[in-house]
């Protein structure tokens, strides 16, 4: 299913580099690049054009946010090219820079999540087509900083829940399922959630990036 | 009697009491003899008499403004020093005080070229109390106010021995020009002891004007002399009074010591957290990455055995060197061998050191545990830089305790020529071992020379 994906890695760390590369190309996915710094994955995401690329946060020369600021860049100059970064803690700050402008096409996972192999696999999948992927340690940490917000502070418990759910990209399937609720049950809280946000009527999916949006603004 | 000068020196023939005597005076001393008349003779013609006269005016206008102002502030302060408003007139003359010093160290630099060393600058707590506990604890303002008061003395002897002196021998020579009117002219301060009146052979006269001029002449070659001396007090007095204490300096040092500590831990720190980061960490994620690939192999219908064995032989060889890293890690930040004592420490070491090493330990009082991290530390260092840069063939540890010190030292038989700077950076390395020492009180020695031996001595107390 997923023979046609091309993925780039960077990562510093050889070893996780290699078994990034062999899980990957275990499960079908074409790897085009697997390099090391920010400057050679730029050129490789210039030469080969992949479907995604899998950036650690933290690479040479600085070892801080170089692969942040590589994908901020890279956003620019590829709309269209899925980002998932990926790192061993989670930054709030960086979230927020990275969905300053569009969340499609993002994801942010802890380093971790590689462990569960299906869900690190749908994860990229999801990000590659255009969703988005957010660590729940991000959804958590923008909670925490939202309690205070007053947009948000009209949703519901369960809104509040499904919000969070919308925002790590999951479907309205997947909600359900996560939730133990049937999923018109889910739709209802998400019509509700477009209402309280004062969401302008637009094709569903807009809507649920401009939601999730929101929340991670506050 | 007969004198001659020759290579040799001043030759003095004479007869006395009937018997023919020779008296030499070698030639160094005619020399030394020469060049300190030359000296004396020249000194009223160059800048520096001159200049340490203005100084002595200036500096002496400056007392007497210093003086009326403390004497009043404090007087004032202290008549109300019961109220609030006395004790902030007393902290007003404080801090008044350390400008009045660095007035004083100004005149020094520009009439003596005597360069004070400026205390640090007066930083007061914040709040109108702060500023006034802060003032009354400013060492600097008091050293002032002491120096003002010692001065006095001292301007006042300049003035009776070294002004009066100059005063004295302008007016002797300016005495021809006006007409020798008086009879005989007084001299002021020290030279009024022995005006040239009581020695002169006549009252009036050509010969008495010509002798009170010949006077003058002597004492404008001896003015500055005196001068001199009363200046070398006041230096003396100044460079331990306006010049940062020793109290200042210790904290300074102490300071500065206490910053790099600080510095130095967060890099330690920093330091652990990549090592954490791109060791174990990663380690420990590529071993949960091929498990999870491995588990999810397995769940599959169709099992791929070889892909699940490699991918399980790689998780266990991952979780064997994660193991490793993290014990050397662990060793980096607190060595286990060293809660058995220094000595055993230091054995594991030479033991372990890519060089042969040859240890002795001399110790009586097992020191406190940062002082034998810090030794431990240093001899492991030490060793590493021996095995990278020196090209030695061996080296020798002494750990030797000297009283209530422990000196260590670490010689190798290499190439030489190492220098804190260039090996290592701030915070590793042989200058980060300075910092290190230097936080207990320590000092670090390096005897490099081009060619060999090096010898590194640590010295540091035995208790931090």
């Amino acid at each position: 299913m997923n023979d046609t994906i091309r993925v780039a890695v960077a990562e510093d760390s050889a070893i996780l580099r290699d078994g990034l590369v062999q899980l990957l190309a275990d499960r079908g996915f074409e790897i085009v690049a697997a390099v090391s710094d920010p400057a050679a994955l730029e050129a490789a995401i210039d030469r080969d054009c992949p479907d995604v690329a899998v950036v650690d946060i933290r690479m040479p020369p600085t070892f801080t946010d170089e692969g942040l600021h590589a994908a901020i860049r890279l956003r620019e100059r590829h709309p269209e090219l899925g980002i998932l970064l990926f790192s061993q803690y989670i930054e709030t700050r960086y979230a927020a820079q990275l969905l300053a402008r569009d969340a499609a096409g993002i994801g942010y996972l802890l380093k971790d999540r590689v462990a569960d192999v299906s869900d690190f696999v749908d994860a990229l999948v999801r990000v590659a087509s255009g969703g988005t992927a957010l660590d729940p340690e991000v959804i958590k940490q923008l909670v925490g900083a939202s309690r205070r917000s007053e947009s948000l502070s009209g949703l519901s418990a369960r809104e509040t829940q499904v919000l969070s759910l919308m925002a790590e990209g999951r479907s309205n399937s997947a909600i359900a399922t996560s939730l133990v609720i049937s999923e018109g049950a889910v739709e209802k809280h998400v019509a509700n959630i477009f209402t309280k946000l004062d969401l302008p009527v637009s094709p569903g999916d807009h809507r649920r990036v401009l939601a999730v949006l929101r929340y991670l603004d506050s | 009697m007969r004198a001659d000068v020759d290579d040799a020196g001043l030759r003095v023939q004479m007869r006395f009491r009937g018997r023919e005597r020779v008296i030499m005076v070698p030639q160094a001393h005619l020399d030394h003899f020469r060049g300190t008349a030359r000296k004396i003779l020249r000194e009223p013609f160059t800048a520096r008499p001159w200049r340490e006269l203005r100084f002595f005016v200036l500096s002496g206008a400056l007392e007497c403004l210093a003086l009326a102002f403390i004497l009043a502030t404090m007087g004032a302060g202290a008549f109300l020093a019961v109220t609030f408003l006395g004790l902030s007139i007393i902290a007003a003359s404080v801090r008044g005080a350390r400008g009045i010093g660095g007035w004083h160290r100004g005149l020094a630099r520009r009439f003596l070229d005597e360069e004070i060393a400026e205390p640090d600058r007066f930083v007061a707590r914040p709040g109108f109390l702060g500023w006034l506990q802060s003032a009354f604890r400013d060492r600097t303002g008091w050293r002032v106010i002491a120096y003002t008061f010692v001065k006095v003395p001292i301007v006042l002897f300049g003035a009776w021995f070294a002004f009066g002196t100059w005063l004295s021998a302008f007016r002797y020579l300016l005495y021809p020009l006006t007409g020798g009117d008086a009879a005989s002219p007084h001299g002021f301060g020290v030279s009024a002891i022995l005006p040239p009146g009581y020695l002169s052979v006549s009252d009036g006269g050509f010969l008495h004007t010509l002798f009170v001029f010949v006077s003058g002449v002597v004492l404008f070659f001896l003015a500055p002399w005196t001068m001199r001396v009363v200046i070398h007090v006041d230096r003396w007095l100044m460079r331990n009074l306006l010049a940062p204490d020793a109290v200042s300096e210790r904290m300074r040092s102490l300071e500065a010591a206490r910053a790099h500590t600080v510095d130095a831990s967060a890099a330690t720190l920093r330091r652990i957290e990549r090592d954490l980061h791109d060791g174990t960490q990663a380690q420990l994620v590529a071993l949960a990455m091929r498990l999870g690939q491995a588990k999810e192999k397995l769940a599959a219908g169709d099992v791929d055995v070889e892909g699940v064995r490699r991918l399980v032989d790689e998780a266990h060889s991952g979780a064997k060197e994660a193991i490793i890293e993290l014990r050397d890690l662990a060793r980096g930040i607190h060595p286990p061998v060293l809660d058995t004592g220094l000595e055993g420490a230091l054995a594991t070491l030479a033991a372990r050191s890519a060089l042969p090493a040859e240890l002795t330990v001399t110790l009586n009082d097992r020191p406190t545990p940062a002082i034998e991290a810090i030794a431990y530390f240093c001899v492991a260092e030490l060793l590493a830089n021996v095995a990278q840069h020196a090209h030695a063939l061996r080296a020798t540890i002494s750990c030797v305790q000297h009283g209530r010190w422990l000196r260590i030292a670490v010689r190798d038989d290499g190439r030489g020529g190492a220098q804190p700077s260039l090996v290592g950076s701030s915070s590793s390395g042989l200058s980060g071992l300075a910092d290190r020492v230097q936080a207990v009180d320590g000092e670090l020695h390096i005897v490099s020379p081009i060619g060999g031996p090096t010898v590194v001595n640590v010295d540091i107390p035995l208790h931090a």
